[in-house]
């Protein structure tokens, strides 16, 4: 009989960000028929599905179950920071381990979890080395009121700061508030050279909508002129957006599903073969993959989905991923990413500008963070290589 | 716009005086993840404070005369690793003056902000103290600017807010506070600044 290890899947696939929440949850889904199809993998994933709906509550009291009642050591999931909070003290009561895989603002290192999302270095660093150069260092930021928004954008001051830029507003919306109009007046009067929107869902639709209608009248709100960048805009989001309100504006991503890498285009095959060709693929739900492939390969290698031997051989494994080749950073917990950077095309999908071949260490804390070296390589005057750090 | 900056540690050397366990090993990884530097010292502070940013200790079984100078005088921010919550231990930690303070069993979330809060905490009594000193010393000074302000007063048959105001520029002048200046004048120095004043009077009438 083949050894059966049950896996938490803790998605809310109802609420406020479910869009988010199925693509994860899929992306798992996928990974784990890969797994029990697999002649070669000796056991099989049995999954324990909960779905929080968004609700704060329902994340300990699930999560709880999962460890104490279905026996999971492994639990892959929670979206938003709050979520991933919450469940935390239980993860680490029962010493399992949390299989994290969004982008999130940093600042936290827990032995029991495995980060698979981007850490700010990995997100608006390389997002801005990209922009300045190409418009400039004085920037207007907006985002959603929590979290995110005010961290994201504190991390943005600190870098224009650093490099002799200035932050010429800084305005934050409720959810699902979609009056931006106020917003448009100010950036029509301060003229700044790019957008740095941490908007979440539909403000930030309207957002984009608003900036479009108003470039209809005034050649100020072009995207060459003051594009619209952001760090958690997805694939599945664009239609959102409208026909043309989204062409030309930044985004960045650990994944975009116009990548032409090897690894990308088998996934596609997968995604299109599983959930037909329409379908998108967004980095939410390579990383929920990516988890569950990552998990079978270090079971397979330490014999054992006890998370001390796990964590013993996870470390020095390398991942052929459509991430990417990744690799974890004992020193972070944290998985290496290669950053991308691409514009939103007319077709509704992201046209790529910029991949990183290396992989880039997170730094979730910033440590290894230098406003010199930082400056020097958004000065356009200077040819200097790449600051960040990078591993081959 | 009124920017922190992000607090970063990178550089920075943190001694914990307290026995090796499981706890330390946690709290050492964790401060050697934000690019600190560790030593672990039991039970005598071994490593010269003089190199280090900030001091860990055991709360439940430190005792006085454990540190190398005294309680309430750290030159750097201490932050006491506590078991029991003791009324007993808290007094004791409290007159060490603690910036911060950690619950054992130290868990992998808080260090980050317990190194930010007892770094700002102790900068900020420092400042305070500092201030403290400043004021206390001119108080104590306030009976020779009464003194001088009377002498001036009586002297150039000055009201008292005119006398005040001869005494705060001379002060200025000589780039001190009014107390500092009162404090320093003698009889001859009164008797100078009169006649300075009775000069400066005479050819602003003629």
């Amino acid at each position: 009989m083949v050894h059966e290890i049950p896996i938490g899947l803790l998605y809310s696939t109802t609420g406020t960000y479910q869009a988010m929440g199925r693509e994860a949850l899929d992306g798992a889904l996928l990974g784990l028929r890969e797994v029990n199809n697999d002649p070669d993998i000796p056991f099989a994933f049995i999954p324990a599905i909960e779905n929080p709906g968004a609700s704060i509550e329902n994340y300990r009291r699930m999560c709880e179950k999962m460890l104490r009642e279905q026996n999971c050591k492994h639990v892959v999931g929670t979206i938003t920071s709050i979520s991933r909070k919450e469940v935390i003290p239980i993860i680490e009561k029962h010493d399992a381990l949390l299989w994290y895989c969004c982008p999130y603002e940093g600042f936290e290192c827990c032995d029991n979890v495995m980060y698979l999302g981007a850490s700010p270095n990995q997100q608006i660093i390389p997002l801005f080395q990209y922009v300045i150069p190409k418009y400039g260092r004085r920037g207007y930021f907006v985002g959603s009121n929590y979290i995110w928004g005010w961290e994201q954008n504190r991390i943005g001051r600190e870098l224009l700061h650093a490099c002799g830029g200035e932050t010429l507003g800084e305005k934050y919306l409720a959810f699902d508030d979609i009056d931006t109009e106020h917003l448009i007046a100010e950036i029509r009067e301060k003229r700044p050279d790019f957008i740095f929107n941490n908007l979440v869902g539909t403000s930030s639709y309207a957002f984009y909508k608003a900036y479009a209608r108003a470039g209809e009248t005034d050649d100020f709100f072009t995207p060459s002129n003051c594009p619209i960048v952001s760090c958690n805009l997805i694939e599945s989001e664009l239609p959102m957006l409208g026909d043309k309100a989204g062409k030309g504006h930044i985004s960045t991503a650990s994944y975009f599903d116009t990548l032409k890498t090897q690894a990308s285009l088998e996934f596609r095959k997968k995604v299109a073969a599983e959930f037909g060709t329409e379908r998108n693929v967004s980095s939410d739900m390579v990383t929920g993959y990516s988890s569950i492939k990552i998990l079978a390969a270090a079971i397979l290698e330490s014999g054992s989905d006890d998370v001390e031997r796990i964590k013993r051989v996870l470390f020095d494994m390398f991942f052929d991923s459509p991430l990417g080749n990744i690799q974890f950073d004992a020193r972070t917990n944290h998985v290496g990413l290669h950053p991308v950077i691409a514009e939103i095309t007319v077709r509704r999908d992201f046209r790529i500008l910029s991949y990183s071949e290396d992989q880039i260490i997170a730094d979730p804390y910033l440590v290894d963070f230098d406003p010199v070296e930082f400056a020097t390589s958004v000065d356009p005057k200077q040819k200097a290589a790449s600051p960040l750090k990078m591993v081959k | 716009m009124k920017s922190i900056r992000i607090p970063n540690f990178r550089g920075w050397r943190i001694l914990i005086l307290h026995q090796m366990d499981d706890n330390i090993a946690r709290l050492s990884r964790q401060l050697e993840r934000l690019g600190i530097d560790v030593s672990v010292n039991w039970p005598v502070l071994e490593t010269p404070v003089a190199d280090a940013q900030m001091v860990f200790f055991d709360g439940d079984k430190t005792y006085e005369g454990i540190f190398p100078w005294p309680a309430g005088e750290a030159p750097v921010p201490l932050v006491a690793l506590m078991g029991s919550e003791a009324p007993g231990r808290l007094e004791w930690v409290l007159q060490q003056g603690i910036s911060a303070h950690m619950l054992k069993p130290i868990q992998s979330s808080g260090i980050f902000s317990t190194l930010f809060l007892a770094q700002s905490n102790f900068e900020m009594r420092r400042q305070m103290q500092h201030s403290i000193d400043l004021l206390s010393d001119r108080v104590s000074k306030r009976p020779f600017v009464l003194h001088a302000t009377v002498e001036m007063m009586k002297r150039c048959n000055l009201e008292e807010e005119a006398a005040f105001s001869v005494l705060r520029s001379a002060a200025m002048n000589r780039q001190k506070t009014i107390e500092e200046f009162c404090a320093s004048l003698d009889d001859d120095a009164i008797t100078h600044l009169v006649r300075a004043f009775e000069k400066q009077k005479n050819s602003s009438a003629g």
